[in-house]
């Protein structure tokens, strides 16, 4: 094997590789002896077709074989000889694919290759970090007003007997007809539907003009459809509804007590309390923790100054870059993107993509050295999880999972990365500061 | 056979050599490819099959031309179809012709190569 360097520029590197003739076609006549020992073919006592009538029966399609083979382990070997690490599978190109696959005498093959480097790059000092936990206390007042949307859930109804025009948060059964310009529009027509007065759910408009109406009378509003109605032909029009009040129910909402705990599969009031407490402090945890990652990844993109290797920005680019494409497609963009030009848009998202690339590199490298790593229980119990997902077809899941490794690698990458984190809020100066809720919910400003 | 067999095969011998092209792709129909086959060529013979109705003369003529060699001696030999009975009804595979065809010292045919 003869291997040149033709190029070699920054992360780039580029390898002229010529295996010689003799050697390729040793490997082919082994392999064509090795599939003559079991091979059948009419004519022939089985195992017992000569070499010639093999070569000329299979030759070229063994050569195929032989040849991916022989390129691939002359790959591995020029980077194991280097000791190089890659960012990505090196990209082969075969100079003289043809005079190797044809039926003459067999030529050298010569390949390039070229690949990028993972960059080398010390690790920053964590220590040297220093972040800040946000930490808020869930409040009474917060765990009162969950409590009393548990209560509202559980809500009953109770109907009103006396005849008196409906107020704000009664519930109408109404029958309504729809119709834009004396015509009646599809899906505008309904019957006994029960309909909270002045509440949401309804066209803006709807639900507050039915305050006053009491059981039994009919009016005709008109309310006008917002201008991003779901139905294009209703949206901005105005439109007249025709309604029959016909019922007048008043909501019972309980009183939380001990009684509505038990209603809910609590022991107490006060064990209801705790278990909303803990979970809203949960989300809280959770909020604080995402952006003390954040802030985290911030720092750490600010610290990791090196080259990174253009194909994976790329690629990661590439993936961002189809996303919003899709995203155009639907006329789902965000607000602010939409008004950037084609130009601006690429810029911005080429400069996320390389940040996620080199945070990755980073997260990687800081794995790599202090020997983190995904263990098979912590893999196992993502999986199960991740089946979890899906009721009833667990087993569909993992069987998924176990023919598709890569499947796999998606469910490896987040636990790797968060274990990188911990490990690296572990390292870092961490102080614990106390905030409001609005403090914890507000969104940091952008940092790219 | 005739009483002067020398002159009769001197007449066949020169009636083959007027062979027309298509009369010879009917001649030789397929190469044999066997175990015995494959280690006859290491000794300059070929085996093919042949038309039923083909004679030495023809063949050898037939190969010569076809695959631009000499050939040294040809021998036949017929191989009767098995009686067969197919829903009860008694039946006979077709006889196959087959020609072992010396060729001269060093000469080979590729059989994996189209014919001209």
């Amino acid at each position: 094997m003869q291997v040149t360097e033709t190029l070699s520029d920054g992360l780039k590197r580029a390898f002229t590789v010529v295996l010689p003739a003799a050697e390729i076609e040793g490997k082919r006549t082994t392999k064509l002896t090795e599939m003559g020992r079991t091979m059948r073919l009419p004519g022939f006592r089985p195992g017992k077709v000569p070499m010639p009538v093999m070569k000329q029966r299979f030759g070229t399609a063994v050569m195929a074989e032989v040849l991916e083979e022989s390129v691939d382990e002359a790959t591995r070997q020029v980077l194991a000889e280097r000791n190089l690490r890659p960012a990505m599978q090196p990209r082969v190109t075969p100079v003289n694919i043809e005079g190797v696959m044809g039926k003459g005498s067999l030529a050298d093959l010569e390949f390039t290759m070229e690949l990028e480097l993972l960059p080398e790059f010390a690790v920053p000092d964590l220590s040297g970090l220093s972040l800040v936990r946000l930490r808020t206390e869930v409040s009474e007042e917060t765990v009162d007003s969950a409590l009393g949307e548990l209560a509202a859930r559980q809500r009953s109804f109770e109907d009103v007997d006396e005849a008196r025009p409906a107020v704000a948060g009664d519930w109408l059964k109404v029958d309504f007809v729809g119709s834009v310009d004396g015509v009646a529009f599809a899906g505008g027509e309904a019957h006994d539907m029960d309909v909270e007065v002045a509440g949401a759910g309804f066209i803006p408009g709807f639900t507050e003009q039915l305050v006053g109406m009491s059981a039994g009378e009919e009016r005709t509003i008109t309310v006008t459809f917002p201008e991003d109605y779901g139905a294009r032909e209703l949206a901005g029009k105005d439109a007249q509804f025709a309604i029959t009040a016909k019922a007048l129910r008043r909501p019972l909402v309980p009183a939380i007590d001990e009684e509505l705990a038990q209603k809910l599969g609590f022991e107490t009031l006060d064990e209801m309390r705790e278990t909303v407490r803990k979970r809203t402090q949960r989300e809280y945890d959770q909020l604080s923790r995402l952006r003390l990652k954040r802030d985290l990844l911030d720092q750490l993109a600010k610290l990791a100054q090196f080259e990174t290797p253009p194909s994976m920005v790329e690629a990661e680019f590439g993936a961002i870059w189809q996303r919003i494409e899709a995203d155009r497609a639907n006329g789902q963009l965000d607000e602010e993107d939409r008004e950037k030009d084609e130009e601006t848009l690429k810029r911005e998202y080429g400069a996320i993509a390389e940040r996620r690339v080199r945070l990755g590199l980073l997260l990687a490298e800081i794995g790599r050295q202090r020997g983190i790593g995904v263990s098979n229980e912590e893999l196992n119990r993502a999986l199960r999880m991740e089946a979890g997902r899906y009721p009833g077809q667990e087993a569909q899941v993992i069987e998924f999972f176990r023919k598709n490794p890569q499947a796999v690698e998606g469910v490896r990458g987040p636990i790797f990365e968060e274990k990188v984190v911990d490990y690296v809020i572990e390292m870092a100066k961490v102080e614990d500061k106390a905030v409001s809720l609005e403090e914890l919910q507000e969104e940091p400003a952008v940092e790219v | 056979m005739s009483a002067s067999p020398i002159k009769s095969s001197l007449a066949a011998r020169r009636r083959a050599a007027t062979l027309s092209r298509e009369a010879i792709y009917g001649i030789v129909l397929s190469p044999v490819i066997t175990e015995k086959a494959t280690t006859l060529t290491e000794r300059g013979q070929v085996v093919f099959r042949v038309a039923i109705t083909a004679t030495k003369p023809q063949i050898k003529v037939a190969v010569e031309t076809l695959f631009g060699v000499q050939v040294r001696s040809v021998n036949t030999l017929i191989t009767k179809g098995k009686n067969k009975r197919f829903r009860g009804r008694p039946g006979r595979r077709s006889d196959v012709k087959k020609a072992y065809v010396e060729l001269a010292e060093g000469q080979t045919i590729d059989l994996t190569a189209s014919i001209a």
